[in-house]
């Protein structure tokens, strides 16, 4: 049984650390127990208990797990392809690299579950570049999987029940962690996002139906089928099940990977000893970033009460996203930090549409003009609708997520950007065109 | 790649089954293997030949994934991180020390074509800032002390695996 305040994803994590790939091990220790149940079970069963679990995507976009597998479940064409996206890169997170380090198997036994669901041959897992030294890892647990016959032919000595996963590396593109960019970058081909619609359940690998989950989506499945949905829920709120990997960085004591049930009061998450264990400065904190380059801030001294869950970030124009939370004291000024954010996606736009393309690099010219206090009045009118173009006219994820760190700023702290004006010159006025 | 023979070449090509799929496998471990640190024209050329795509489409990748270079780079190349989190808690200090023991800026190689430092997006290592990343190795929670003996230690090719 789970239960509150336990360790769920990291509960095999100490006892592994002999061999994390070691598979005898792993299956004392409730290892491929989800897979077992999942084939004595209805299958239309294991969607209802991922919906009732309330599963949230952990890669950051937050879409309901179960109802991505009913989409797929009920797509039309075979084969189906089962995609883990391990292509983290959202700066500040670790927590799929951490998974990987420590308990590969969790994540491999969920994608079979995926794979027995979905009658899929053939299961990927893309991992990043700069994560090379984790393939070892991942090539030793699929070996181990595969004499054990968890993978391959007949599974579990189900006659056609037959499965495996393959390795694709990155090389080096953050928009490769977008689903259907990913994909391009299986079939060979460079990582730039697809137009879609058509959706991936229907549309995916090689224009076949296919599953994108993040590594730490997988690794709760065995979970939900083992102790079942409800269970799995009550280890977070009503709106998200289960519990979370967080990375905490920045200006925090105790930086590093925890795993907290959702609805975790925030500040405890900050201060209490137990997880970031307050400033590492001496300074008062000030904000904090979430979930990654990508998502939104948050100025600590209004946070008071919030509880770190799916809800009540969204209560606050916050969200979990990839579990990142970059603390940054008062000694940060926020246009500094905007214009590393802003200097980041300048970097990582793929270049595939001209908003995103053309408008990261004026937001970033931007920022460098309020950096030096050079900008004039009107300036901050224009910032502010160029991050209304990039957001809405951008075609991937990317692009339109790369102003939500700068909107919720220009809210928090006006007056930094204030300062940032020379009232005395004359004002410059938006050319439309 | 000087130091790669051709059969050795072959060998990573068949480690993933000349798979077109693998393209992306095949060039990150090629590179990793060679000493020179890129993709020269004659190995592009032959990864095309055998995994059956066009000469184009390799170096499509390999200027799109920034992993991938096409140009000799220095022996050892020195990864920083750039992004936020990293730059706010203690990057600087890696940036400043490899700067003053360096004598070159950001991207630019020694002249003994030993050392080159840049920064890259963050490689998960952001708990251990600040740090040097070589290949695949992170040394992490510098002091500025410790990266003075870093690069002695390099120079002195203490690390040659690295
Ligand atoms: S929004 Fe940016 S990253 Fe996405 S497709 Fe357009 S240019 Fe590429
Ligand atoms: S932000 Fe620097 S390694 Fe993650």
């Amino acid at each position: 049984m789970v239960v509150r305040n336990q360790a769920v994803l990291t509960a095999r994590f100490n006892k592994l650390q002999a061999d994390p790939t070691d598979i005898d091990a792993f299956c004392q220790l409730d290892g491929y127990a989800g897979l077992k149940k999942v084939v004595e079970m209805d299958k239309t069963a294991v969607l209802d208990e991922l919906d009732r679990a309330v599963l949230l995507g952990r890669g950051g976009a937050a879409y309901p797990a179960g109802k991505k597998w009913r989409h797929l479940f009920y797509a039309k064409g075979q084969p189906k392809y089962i995609v883990c996206n391990a292509d983290e890169g959202e700066p500040g997170t670790f927590k799929d690299k951490t998974l990987i380090e420590h308990d590969p198997l969790a994540i491999i036994e969920g994608m079979t579950i995926a794979g027995y669901m979905f009658d899929s041959p053939q299961g990927y897992i893309y991992i990043r570049g700069e994560y090379r030294n984790l393939h070892r890892c991942l090539r030793k647990a699929l070996v181990q999987a595969r004499t054990a016959n968890f993978l391959g032919e007949n599974i579990l000595g189900i006659t056609g029940f037959n499965y495996d996963i393959k390795i694709i590396s990155g090389a080096g593109a953050y928009v490769c962690g977008e689903s259907s960019a990913l994909l391009n970058s299986i079939e060979g081909k460079t990582g730039r996002p697809r137009v879609k619609p058509p959706h991936l359940a229907d549309v995916g690998l090689y224009l076949q139906p296919t599953l994108v989950n993040n590594v730490e989506s997988y690794a709760n499945i065995p979970v939900i089928i083992r102790e079942g949905g409800a269970a799995f829920k009550a280890l977070g709120t009503e709106k998200g099940g289960g519990t979370k990997l967080i990375c905490l960085t920045g200006h925090v004591k105790n930086r590093g990977l925890f795993e907290v049930n959702l609805g975790t009061p925030l500040y405890d998450i900050l201060y209490s000893e137990k997880y970031g264990g307050g400033s590492s400065t001496g300074r008062p904190l000030k904000f904090i970033h979430f979930g990654g380059q990508s998502g939104p801030i948050g100025a600590v001294a209004q946070l008071k009460d919030c509880l770190y869950s799916y809800d009540g970030l969204w209560a606050n124009n916050l969200a979990i996203g990839s579990g990142a939370l970059v603390v940054m004291d008062d000694s940060v000024s926020i246009i500094d930090y905007l214009n590393s954010v802003a200097a980041f996606f300048a970097h990582e736009s793929c270049g595939k549409c001209t908003p995103c393309r053309i408008g990261t690099l004026r937001i970033l010219e931007a920022l460098e003009k309020f950096q030096k206090k050079e900008a004039v009045p009107g300036d901050l009118e224009v910032f502010e609708s160029m991050l209304t173009h990039v957001t809405q006219l951008s075609a991937c994820g990317l692009g339109q997520s790369v102003a939500t760190s700068m909107v919720s700023s220009l809210k928090l702290f006006p007056e930094e950007f204030e300062l940032a004006i020379n009232r005395q010159t004359a004002e410059q006025k938006e050319v439309l065109w | 790649m000087a130091n790669l023979t051709i059969n050795e070449k072959n060998e990573i090509i068949d480690r993933y089954q000349a798979n077109p799929e693998q393209a992306l496998n095949i060039l990150v471990d090629l590179q990793f293997a060679s000493t020179d640190g890129y993709i020269d024209q004659k190995t592009a050329q032959l990864v095309a030949k055998r995994v059956g795509v066009t000469e184009t489409r390799i170096y499509e990748l390999i200027s799109f994934y920034a992993i991938l270079k096409e140009k000799t780079q220095a022996r050892y190349v020195l990864k920083i991180c750039n992004s936020a989190p990293c730059r706010f808690s203690g990057e600087p200090l890696v940036s400043r020390s490899l700067k003053e023991i360096l004598g070159v800026n950001e991207n630019e190689m020694t002249a003994d074509g030993l050392f080159l430092y840049h920064g890259i997006p963050c490689v998960g290592a952001c708990a251990q800032t600040p740090f040097i990343k070589i290949k695949d190795r992170v040394f992490p929670n510098l002091t500025a002390q410790q990266i003075v003996q870093l690069i002695s230690d390099l120079r002195a090719g203490r690390y040659p695996a690295l």
